[in-house]
């Protein structure tokens, strides 16, 4: 398995070449570029300038490992308004141009949104239909899509088999989740999840979750590895019977308030041991 | 491209059903259910009443704007542009039809929709206000109540056309905005939805499907 962690964790003030730095000094192997989280890759991005980070990021020793945006949560896919829908696609299709230009072979895309005002049918029944020509179009470019399992955040595929059946009804090859071991909270096990999709992992995003919280005013549900609720032998067992050995992303939602960098060393080397196995 | 109404008039009564003899549908009094195609953006409203009417067991038409038979029901989903459905709808009224029209405006541009009402007034003196947005106070009741033919709950679509004052009767409304209408037309019946409900026939809302199957003449 390689190490990965996003662009959108280097510190504001560093910028992208110091911050692919820090990425390879500590030990990672790739990065995980998001599109419109991040002044250096914008959806008005041109092709020369992705090529450029492409460059710059391989000059640093390092690969990308995918192409994921925050972009979704403002135009979701499930929008009614269809001059929205037909933004979320766009941005589902620069994912999958800047994926290729970047020489990877997957993408994170969040699938719906659940709101007060548009519900659950109505975004299952347009993620299903929007996702199918996505799908297509993705695996005649060589990538994957996959669908992040937002559970708590998007209030859409709480449990894995409604997520299975998802999928099934999209039905393409080039769909599958983006799995994120922190998301699930209370409501299930990751190694659970991981055991039902097993080769329908795109890519694993790793952060740990302090289930009992919740969120907490301005705290975080979310923590470092090895310090919440996430039982990490198992997840680490489930890994190895589905023979998941792709990329694991590092996604830290609470940052270090000082030593900043500290949080790239410290996350790198817990990812070693997960991926040794020595817990 | 300016129609006026007389001109508009004269060319629905030459709208006629060349090249759709021989294709399948429901035939009441000799005359086809059919569902006419506006536009591409149409997709989901035009996919909800497809699914509707063929589950329940109705054989219906689909239709372009430029070939639409005399029939007995005429929906017409997702309207914006009305112009190129207008001898359609003229014709199924005059025949003593009913017309379903959904108005689409609640999503559209300004220009749209300002086109819209003008087509809406000018055609069929259905008086529309601007477009209004429900959610725009956090939480409310997320339902529009229909009292014709039934009384019926059907959630709203986010956006709702308000009607004007204007004669007709008044079946349907949301937070005390009338939004759907229904008048008689000569020997025909106007059906104006001012709240779409295409999207929650698509998305399986089982109420939206009762109402619009009983809201049909064929099933009087």
């Amino acid at each position: 398995m390689k190490k990965s962690i996003g662009d959108n964790m280097i510190p504001k003030d560093w910028g992208f070449e110091r911050g692919l730095e820090l990425v390879k000094k500590a030990g990672f192997d790739g990065i995980e570029l998001w599109l419109g989280d991040v002044p250096w890759f914008q959806m008005a991005t041109s092709d020369t300038e992705v090529r450029e980070l492409r460059r710059k990021i391989e000059n640093a020793g390092l690969a990308v490992s995918n192409v994921s945006t925050g972009l979704h949560w403002e135009s979701p896919l499930s929008a009614r308004d269809p001059k929205i829908r037909t933004q979320a696609v766009r941005i589902v299709e620069r994912q999958i141009e800047t994926a290729v230009l970047l020489g990877t072979d997957a993408i994170l895309v969040v699938a719906g949104l659940v709101t007060e005002e548009v519900p659950y049918n109505e975004v299952y029944q347009r993620c299903v239909e929007t996702l199918r020509p996505l799908g297509e179009k993705a695996g005649r470019a060589g990538i994957r899509i996959g669908c992040e399992n937002c559970n708590a955040e998007h209030r859409f595929l709480i449990s894995p088999r409604e997520f299975w059946q998802f999928l099934n009804d999209v039905n393409s090859n080039a769909v599958g989740i983006h799995l994120d071991v922190g998301n699930i909270h209370d409501t299930g096990f990751a190694e659970q999840w991981i055991e039902i999709h097993g080769p329908r992992i795109t890519r694993i995003h790793l952060k740990d979750v302090m289930k009992k919280r919740g969120r907490c005013g301005d705290q975080s549900v979310y923590t470092n590895l090895f310090l919440g609720d996430n039982n990490w032998p198992a997840i680490r067992a489930a890994m190895t019977k589905v023979g998941y050995d792709g990329w694991l992303i590092a996604e830290m939602e609470a940052r270090y308030r000082y030593a900043r960098d500290q949080q790239f060393y410290d996350t790198a080397q817990a990812m070693d041991r997960l991926i040794s196995g020595r817990l | 491209m300016h129609m006026t109404r007389r001109t508009f008039l004269g060319y629905a009564a030459g709208a006629v059903t060349s090249g759709l003899r021989g294709l399948p549908g429901t035939r009441v009094d000799g005359r086809p259910v059919v569902l006419l195609h506006l536009s591409q953006h149409s997709s989901e409203s035009v996919a909800g009443y497809t699914g509707t009417l063929a589950n329940s067991g109705t054989r219906f038409l689909h239709a372009e704007p430029s070939s639409v038979p005399h029939c007995a029901v005429l929906i017409v989903p997702a309207a914006l542009r009305i112009r190129p459905a207008l001898g359609a709808v003229v014709t199924c009224l005059a025949g003593g039809g009913t017309v379903i029209l959904e108005s689409a405006a609640g999503f559209a541009a300004e220009a749209d929709f300002r086109a819209h009402r003008a087509e809406l007034s000018d055609f069929l003196q259905v008086h529309v206000d601007a477009p209004v947005r429900l959610w725009t106070a956090g939480q409310r009741i997320p339902y529009v109540d229909y009292s014709w033919p039934h009384s019926a709950k059907i959630r709203d679509f986010s956006r709702v056309v308000p009607l004007a004052p204007q004669p007709g009767e008044i079946i349907a409304r949301v937070d005390g905005l009338p939004v759907c209408l229904k008048r008689q037309i000569g020997r025909g019946t106007l059906i104006f939805l001012g709240s779409p409900l295409g999207p929650a026939l698509w998305a399986g809302d089982a109420e939206a499907r009762r109402w619009l199957l009983a809201s049909l003449p064929l099933f009087h």
